[in-house]
């Protein structure tokens, strides 16, 4: 008997209720991940098609090199060596990340001050506000480029004048020390909206009781900001950081747009994502160019990593 | 080809001048700005600001109306007012039928071109390439000698310098078109304000250039855009200080570096130091603003320059006149060419010889230039039978009074010295902009800018497999 019982748990004599329950739970099992299947295929097939695939593709050509004269051939890593030991290309990469390094805090600052100004509700007309200030988003950014451009014309742009006016002379926006600000400036306008929203978002999801606790304590209303709002949506900035970080080191619309309106200051090789356009397309070094991009997709990879390691070092995400 | 330097540029500017919000308008940017509005650019400019409309990717502009039984042909060109040729064509070749479809001027077109070149398949037929890129096709062998389809008949019938441009060797790989005969561009009643006549020397020149500046601080005799490599190419050129020699094949030799280049650099570094030219970008709406305000007094401009400019003009109108080109021996008559198209066959067409025929009709044909040369194509003609005739030389145009700027721009046409481009214009047009854009922004001279674009394009030679010679 003793000996039966000991044996069924491996199923040679089983209780039928035992089995059945088994085999439910498996069914049950494939069922789920058949339906689960079912539901990431259509994402998987396009994410497949036009993400991986390409990807796969742009690494097995950035082991080529086609010359003019000569062909195609099998060069190894040889792209990838001269991407890292290109001056050029490099300069772009740390020019792209001053660029965010200084965009990126000054326009969450903007935003999460204005957003905070919503989120109490002591504006007047915050609905049509929000809605003003995230209109610079709407509009395509080649758009803004070649507005700002005209703004910013060194010859006939009204900031130059109003420049001019008040004792700068030759004030020149679009000079080559005055580029990437101007392009900051730009980048600020365009995006302090979006960020903005999301963090009012963000906000508003702050318990209410938190806060009431706080006014009862008489805490002053900076401190309320700072101290208890602030905290409660860092995660919220910690993504938009990560976000605006990735756009960043991709700067190309806004360099290319302002190119046409000074002369001499954005080279071909301003930033990463131009450098790797004027590679593959103006000089059809296409593999070079894919290499490139490879290379890029590391770095954002790096910063990435470094970012959600942070996030979870810091235990912001469950 | 009076077709567009950098449509993209002018589009972008003339709209977003305008003000225009519109969903077509945001399109329309969004299609120009893909197409690359940077230095990269590698068309050659244009006559028509009317080309604006060339921008949009309208599918299919002519043909359609065709019998069944016709051998059908796609045509890429971004020229405007091209569909009126091609339809004259469809009706009067009832064998063949031409589908005209635009992808654009410049970039717009060449970069899906080279992408169905590349791919072995989608390729038009006959597509509009500028002369400066047709060797870049050459190489690759992308393009149907012409030769055998009767294109060596058609010899006598073009200027020198375009037809040397499409052949090479024995071969011939594209009917030329149009050119830019290039010469002194000027408002004579600004030059009549400073007591300056068009200089006959580029020594008068550089005094009248001093003279003016030192006159008005705040005016310029012309604008000197080194950040445009075609147009210091061009002025190369015309100084016997051309860069480049290839003809085909491996060998391949570039000097920026020579004696001819260094006095040549040194003339205009001469003029930079001095600020006696402007450096703003050429090809802008600051430079048209800047010539019809009398900032700019003149321009040394292109065949194309009437119709490119005469958009922007308010004040001037009127008052332009073409003078040719000052010259570096005194008495001497040389000139130069700024852009222009051919049209080469496809060796991926299944039709070459009806194709071949289609190129032949409209470029070497009185019907094709009846039209080509109007309004809103305006096309300046290598065909000499046009170029040469009284009717074309004559032309007036609304900004340049009662003159005939034909008449010297038509002289100019038959002095071009002859040039060959590297197989790889792309490149050198796009790091030459960065290169010499040192040289407008003060960081570098321009002898100093030559002998660094050396270093860079004998390295990407040779990265290419080219033996240079220097």
């Amino acid at each position: 008997m003793s000996e039966t019982v000991l044996r069924s748990p491996a199923g040679v004599i089983a209780p039928p209720g035992a089995a059945r329950g088994r085999r439910r739970r498996s069914v049950y099992a494939r069922r789920r991940g058949r339906s689960g299947l079912a539901f990431v295929t259509p994402f998987m097939i396009i994410f497949t098609l036009f993400m991986i695939a390409p990807l796969g593709y742009a690494i097995y050509q950035s082991l080529y090199t086609t010359k003019l004269i000569g062909g195609t051939r099998f060069s190894g890593f040889a792209n990838y060596a001269a991407v890292l030991r290109s001056g050029p290309f490099w300069g772009g990469v740390i020019r792209v990340i001053v660029f965010g390094g200084i965009q990126i805090p000054v326009m969450l600052a903007i935003a999460f001050f204005f957003a905070a100004i919503f989120d109490l509700g002591v504006a007047r007309w915050g609905p049509v506000l929000r809605a003003i200030y995230f209109i610079p988003f709407a509009v395509p950014i080649v758009v803004s480029s070649l507005m700002w451009g005209f703004l910013l014309d060194p010859a006939y742009g009204p900031f130059n004048r109003l420049m001019n006016a008040i004792g700068f002379q030759n004030f020149n926006w679009l000079s080559a020390n005055l580029m990437l600000p101007s392009i900051i400036i730009i980048a600020i306008w365009e995006w302090t909206g979006y960020n903005c929203i999301i963090l009012y978002t963000a906000l508003k999801s702050v318990p209410r009781d938190v806060v009431e606790a706080a006014i009862l304590d008489d805490t002053p209303l900076w401190k309320i900001i700072l101290r208890i709002k602030l905290p409660m949506v860092r995660p919220a900035i910690i993504m938009l950081v990560f976000i605006n970080t990735i756009g960043a080191m991709q700067l190309f619309i806004e360099p290319t747009i302002l190119n046409n309106y000074q002369a001499g200051v954005v080279s071909n090789t301003w930033t990463p994502v131009i450098d790797i356009y004027n590679t593959a397309i103006s000089d059809g070094e296409y593999q070079l160019g894919a290499a490139m991009a490879v290379v890029l997709a590391v770095v954002i990879i790096a910063i990435s990593v470094a970012s959600l390691a942070f996030r979870n070092r810091r235990r912001e995400f469950a | 080809m009076l077709s567009e330097r950098n449509p993209e540029r002018r589009i972008t500017h003339r709209l977003a001048a305008t003000g225009i919000a519109g969903v077509a308008a945001i399109t329309l940017l969004a299609a120009c700005s893909s197409g690359g509005s940077s230095a990269s650019n590698s068309t050659t400019p244009a006559a028509s600001a009317s080309a604006s409309a060339s921008a949009s990717s309208t599918p299919v502009l002519a043909g359609g109306n065709c019998s069944s039984s016709a051998t059908h042909l796609t045509f890429w060109a971004w020229v405007p007012g091209m569909s009126r040729a091609v339809n004259e064509f469809n009706a009067t070749h009832p064998d063949i039928c031409v589908t005209l479809q635009d992808p654009g001027a410049g970039s717009g077109e060449y970069v899906p071109l080279n992408n169905a070149l590349k791919a072995g398949t989608g390729a038009p037929d006959v597509a509009e390439v500028e002369f400066d890129l047709l060797p870049s096709y050459e190489i690759q062998h992308y393009l149907v000698n012409l030769v055998p389809y009767g294109a060596d008949k058609y010899k006598a019938d073009f200027a020198s310098w375009a037809w040397s441009q499409v052949s090479q060797g024995s071969a011939v790989y594209a009917m030329p078109s149009d050119f830019g005969p290039m010469g002194f561009y000027y408002d004579k009643q600004v030059l009549a304000k400073y007591h300056i006549t068009p200089p006959a020397t580029w020594a008068q020149f550089a005094q009248d250039a001093i003279k003016l500046h030192s006159e008005n601080p705040k005016a310029y005799l012309i604008n000197f855009p080194a950040n445009d490599p075609q147009w210091l190419m061009d002025m190369m050129a015309q100084a016997g200080a051309w860069p480049f020699q290839y003809t085909g094949g491996a060998n391949l030799t570039i000097d920026w570096t020579g004696p001819a280049q260094e006095k040549f650099a040194a003339f205009w570094q001469a003029l930079i130091n001095d600020h006696a030219v402007d450096a703003i970008t050429d090809l802008s709406t600051e430079m048209n603003t800047d010539l019809d305000n009398g900032v700019l007094a003149a321009a040394i401009y292109s065949a194309w320059a009437p119709s490119y400019f005469a958009p922007d003009v308010k004040h001037s109108m009127g008052q332009w006149r073409a003078a040719p080109l000052p010259q570096w021996t005194a008495g001497a008559s040389v000139g130069s060419d700024w852009g222009g198209s051919t049209y080469p066959v496809f060796s991926q067409s299944k039709h070459p010889a009806q194709a071949a025929e289609f190129a032949e009709w409209l470029t070497a044909t009185s019907q094709s230039w009846s039209i080509l040369k109007t309004p809103p194509s305006s096309l300046f003609p290598t065909y000499l039978p046009t170029l040469q005739s009284p009717a074309f030389k004559s032309l007036t145009y609304p900004i340049s009074g009662t003159s005939q700027p034909n008449q010297v721009f038509s002289a100019g046409a038959l002095s071009i010295p002859l040039t060959t481009w590297p197989p790889f214009m792309t490149q050198v047009l796009t790091q030459g902009a960065t290169t010499f854009g040192q040289v407008v922004t003060g960081k570098e001279t321009l002898a100093q800018a030559f002998a660094a674009f050396q270093q860079q394009e004998v390295s990407y030679a040779k990265s290419q497999g080219f033996n240079v010679t220097t």
